[in-house]
């Protein structure tokens, strides 16, 4: 990595001592989730035709495939994950074990709105953006894959066959394209529209609109909206969430329950007080006993 | 001057009348009495005949005001090109799906939200684009597609593009074709059955006759009666069908049978389907009462006008014929037309307390031992029977 290991350091000691105005700060401008941008995934219209892998791929020139390899319908029932070579994949599912219903569901980075990725990337590398996007800067990471083992999605994926600068990859929200005023290229092709780009207090609106209007399509849950903390991306399906690859998960955000623990045992520098005291108190018994030792 | 006066007074009277008139008629026609809410066509507060403001794709819940076109004024095949760039335009027989969708919502399975009068086409409501401000509403190439594939996977539990679409090269290879598509092919005419015996085991009785063109025509059933929200995918499943192609008919379960039977029979017993042997059609000497010929061809609900009770009636004439006496009876109807002495009798004085199906009396006029058959009132007429 171009940092240097003293700058890190230095860094991560300022970082330490302005932790705690940081965390006010930061619950003071809150950032507002009703008007970053989301997606909402309608599984109900999704026909696994593959065009959001295939543009996808073409957006982030991810593999070496071909428009018509990404025709074959039979993979979509090998439950793949987001890799390093695309960052979207579309699998099947079916409603319940004895259903032979198939619908499909696209998955990548869901951008949650209190990233646990990004509260354990001790350097910085990835970040949750104002408008909803979780980016990740390469410069910064030093691959340690914290973020790895944080997703609850387990969605970053790393470079394991590059030995010089590995990267961890992932959905990138289209960021450019956001920028320019596109909608991302998954959005884009879909030819159904079952992915519907916009602000995700309006795509949140429109997903209970959908579930209100037509009770018998949907299953009466937004998955995103509540869990962990919220998600910019957002499902709809026909079925329990629990049919579909998508964990059950809680809806407290889980850096809200590690950062309480770790920063609560940090607060006011009551363990390295408490350690230093506890050795002091040893040196001294210590000594007493010395001192004891040599009077006898 | 007093001749002035009366007659200006007239005119004001006269003046006075018609603003009355009017005042009525604009109450009783305000549109604004109805549960219709202007501002769902109309894009000012107050549009006038000359500046009517419709909006152009106004936004009808299906429950309010649908626009039901007969099918002959449907259009027969579309080539929706609006948006082709990859593939050729798709070659949309409209008259098929419109037939197919006779037995379901109709028109608006696919026309959601039509206004009243015309139909409009699907362009001119989704346009090419994604609206931002309208998450709700998809563009074109959504539109169609959402409406396509949603019944089509149904069926045939595919999603193939090449199932509408050519390439716009042309060069279409033919393994990539699903022959067995319905595009293209004319759908056979469905021909009702007469009468359908099931024969099930169930502890009411085994058989149950359902006799489905009575119901069709006598009883004035509508297809979409008891065929409710059937589309292609009810015969047509393709994962269930034969190797013939022919379709297979999906099994409707007990439950499902009974909730479209019961729309009607809701009040009747098992036994009124129920047998242990296959019945006989309706037919209405079983209730005890023959139809003569001038009631037997009537809708049954033409007497019994109380919807899905048919409830028993009182058989004589004047329970339905209440406002008919000799002023107005054309008596020649019965096949003996009075002469001009008996015309101008009473009904009651032949005809005892009204019974008109009893034999006709003499006795209130003539003292002399006579019966109608051989002295008649007037003359028999040979060709009642086919009036």
């Amino acid at each position: 990595m171009g940092i240097k290991r003293r700058d890190f350091l230095k860094l991560a000691g300022v970082a330490s001592t302005s932790l705690l105005p940081d965390l006010a700060a930061a619950e003071a401008c809150a950032p507002d989730f009703d008007h970053s941008f989301g997606v909402l995934v309608d599984t109900t219209v999704c026909i696994g035709c593959r065009k959001c892998e295939w543009a996808c791929d073409q957006q982030n020139n991810l593999s070496e495939l071909k428009k018509h390899d990404f025709e074959d319908k039979t993979i979509l029932k090998s439950h793949r994950r987001p890799s390093k070579d695309a960052f979207t994949v579309v699998n099947s599912f079916t409603d319940g074990a004895a259903s032979d219903k198939i619908s499909y569901m696209k998955v990548q980075c869901m951008h949650c709105n209190d990233p646990a990725c990004v509260s354990a990337c001790i350097v910085g590398a990835l970040q949750k953006c104002p408008h909803g996007v979780v980016t990740y800067d390469a410069w910064k990471c030093i691959g340690c894959r914290y973020c790895m083992v944080a997703c609850p999605f387990q969605v970053p994926a790393y470079e394991y066959d590059n030995a010089l600068d590995p990267q961890v990859k992932k959905c990138t929200f289209c960021m450019e394209r956001i920028h320019d005023g596109q909608p991302p290229a998954c959005v884009e092709i879909c030819p159904a529209e079952a992915l519907t780009f916009g602000k995700r207090r309006q795509l949140i609106d429109l997903a209970h609109h959908k579930i209100k209007k037509n009770p018998e399509r949907y299953y009466d849950h937004v998955y995103g909206e509540y869990e962990v903390g919220g998600t910019s991306w957002m499902y709809l399906a026909s079925t329990e969430f629990v049919n579909t690859e998508l964990p059950q998960l809680p809806a407290d955000s889980m850096p809200d329950n590690t950062e309480k623990i770790q920063h609560g045992i940090f607060k006011s520098f009551i363990p390295p007080l408490a350690l230093y005291g506890l050795l002091g108190l040893i040196m001294h018994s210590l000594r007493n006993d010395k001192n004891q030792q040599e009077s006898e | 001057m007093r001749c002035r006066l009366l007659q200006s007074t007239t005119v004001a009277g006269i003046l006075f009348l018609i603003s009355i008139l009017l005042y009525g008629f604009a109450v009783a026609f305000n549109p604004g009495d109805t549960d219709l809410n202007c501002a769902e066509c109309h894009s000012c507060e107050t549009p006038t005949a000359q500046d009517r403001c419709l909006k152009s794709c106004p936004s009808f819940s299906m429950t309010h005001v649908t626009a039901d076109h007969n099918l002959s004024e449907a259009p027969g095949t579309i080539f929706l090109d609006y948006i082709a760039d990859e593939y050729q335009a798709v070659r949309f027989d409209h008259k098929i799906h419109a037939d197919m969708a006779e037995m379901g919502l109709k028109c608006a399975t696919c026309h959601h939200y039509s206004p009243p009068g015309r139909i409009p086409a699907c362009r001119e409501c989704h346009g090419g684009e994604a609206n931002p401000n309208s998450l709700r509403q998809p563009a074109l190439k959504g539109a169609y597609h959402r409406q396509c594939i949603s019944c089509h996977r149904e069926w045939s539990h595919d999603t193939k593009c090449v199932i509408c679409h050519l390439p716009a090269n042309g060069s279409l290879s033919t393994d990539s074709y699903d022959s067995t598509d319905i595009l293209g092919i004319s759908h056979p005419i469905i021909t009702e059955p007469v009468k359908k015996v099931y024969h099930i085991s169930c502890d009411e009785g085994n058989v149950v006759t359902f006799y489905h063109k009575q119901h069709v025509e006598l009883y004035g059933l509508k297809c979409a009666n008891c065929h409710q929200d059937e589309n292609c995918s009810y015969c047509h499943d393709l994962a269930k069908s034969s190797p013939e192609g022919s379709p297979s008919v999906i099994a409707k379960s007990p439950e499902e049978i009974h909730a479209t039977c019961n729309n009607c029979h809701d009040n009747d017993n098992c036994d009124k389907c129920h047998d242990s042997r296959e019945r006989p059609p309706f037919s209405h000497s079983m209730t005890g009462w023959e139809l003569n010929q001038f009631h037997e061809n009537l809708d049954c609900r033409a007497c019994h006008p109380t919807g899905k009770k048919i409830s028993r009636l009182d058989n004589s004439c004047s329970s339905c014929h209440a406002g008919w006496d000799q002023s107005n009876f054309e008596h020649s109807v019965t096949g003996l037309r009075l002469d001009e002495i008996h015309i101008e009798a009473d009904c009651i004085d032949c005809h005892m307390e009204l019974h008109y199906e009893k034999t006709p009396t003499c006795d209130n006029c003539h003292d002399d031992d006579i019966n109608h058959k051989e002295t008649p009132p007037g003359t028999f007429l040979m060709k009642a029977k086919s009036h």
